[in-house]
């Protein structure tokens, strides 16, 4: 019973720091201002240290606060809204008004492999351009990003080395990317991606799979791992459409069937 | 009743004929179809028509059709 008792208070105090932190960092802090310090905080609500940092953690994993080694815990910038449509690192930059640059980690022509194959429609092992970029808005890493494009659509795309835009690239080749399918899930980066993201030591990330196809079928199959802190997919909704069933699902259909 | 579309004639009869369908609806780029027997699914008859692929899990599968999903749907609908 008093342990009870006691987790609802200490559950009931990391609440209070947490509202309050919300609050000051919504409506009293801009970007880039520090937070109060774990001791000030501690004084002002009289709990221990554990439920400061706690409540502190939790924004971080939020991605409301962020902390910077050696310096202190800082209210951080408002996720993006991650584009659920058919555009490039580079367009939706431009749209949030940001900078996009890029450092090319890996260009050239490789033997697909199996699941690449698979996916874009070719056998395996034979030649697609590869291109594996580290994509930053602002000067601070977003993204990495890798795609394969088979080379018997455009021998020539990669001959005045990596393509600034791929999509651009394959326009100015004759496929258009018209549309495409994208899944995202939710990961742990590898430990590589969490040096080339400036992830520190913690944090998830989301894997957005993509395959874009031009009127001539699947040209180009995509891997991008984006920071999960910095990002929040944004998803129209609309009311589902009513499955059509053969039985009859509609009264007119019905009525029709059965007056033929 | 017109004349049945051939592709969506095609299409249904790949997904096992219109007595395998519980329902069926377009999904922006799929066909998503709910069917009384899987087995009688032909994956390899809709790839030739033209899907870029199937799924198939449980007894719910989804042709990735492309954005002529919408037509194809509205065809199939007509023939059920």
């Amino acid at each position: 019973m008093p342990s009870d008792e006691d987790a609802q208070q200490a559950s009931h105090k990391y609440l209070k720091v947490r509202d309050y932190l919300v609050q000051l960092t919504t409506d009293e802090l801009g970007v880039g201002d520090p937070i109060p310090s774990e001791r000030a905080l501690t004084q002002r609500f009289g709990v221990s240290r554990m439920t400061i940092r706690h409540a502190i953690d939790s924004l971080v994993s939020e991605g409301l606060l962020e902390k910077i080694q050696g310096r202190g815990t800082f209210v951080s910038a408002p996720r993006m809204d991650f584009e659920v449509r058919l555009s490039t690192f580079g367009e939706q930059m431009h749209r949030l008004g940001l900078t996009a640059s890029t450092t090319v980690l890996e260009s050239g022509a490789v033997a697909a492999p199996a699941e690449v194959a698979s996916v874009l429609g070719i056998s395996p092992g034979s030649q697609v351009h590869h291109l594996r970029r580290q994509r930053h808005a602002d000067g601070k890493p977003m993204a990495v990003e890798e795609a394969w494009i088979p080379v018997k659509l455009a021998p020539a795309l990669f001959d005045d080395g990596p393509p600034a835009s791929l999509y651009e690239a394959l326009r100015l080749h004759g496929h258009d990317p018209r549309w495409g399918e994208e899944t995202l899930a939710a990961d742990s980066p590898t430990d590589e991606e969490r040096h080339l993201l400036d992830m520190g030591g913690r944090g998830a990330v989301l894997r957005a799979t993509r395959r874009t196809h031009a009127d001539s079928g699947a040209v180009m199959f995509s891997r991008a791992c984006f920071r999960g802190d910095r990002y929040q997919v944004w998803v129209p909704l609309a009311p589902p459409q009513t499955p059509v069933t053969p039985s009859g699902a509609t009264a007119t259909t019905t009525t029709s069937k059965e007056d033929s | 009743m017109t004349a049945a579309e051939p592709r969506a004639a095609l299409y249904l009869q790949a997904l096992g004929g219109a007595d395998n369908i519980e329902d069926i609806e377009p999904c922006t780029t799929r066909l998503r179809s709910l069917v009384h027997d899987p087995s009688r699914v032909d994956s390899a008859a809709l790839r030739e028509l033209g899907a870029f692929g199937v799924m198939i899990n449980g007894r719910v599968v989804q042709v990735v059709v492309g954005p002529d999903v919408d037509v194809v749907a509205s065809e199939i609908d007509d023939l059920l």
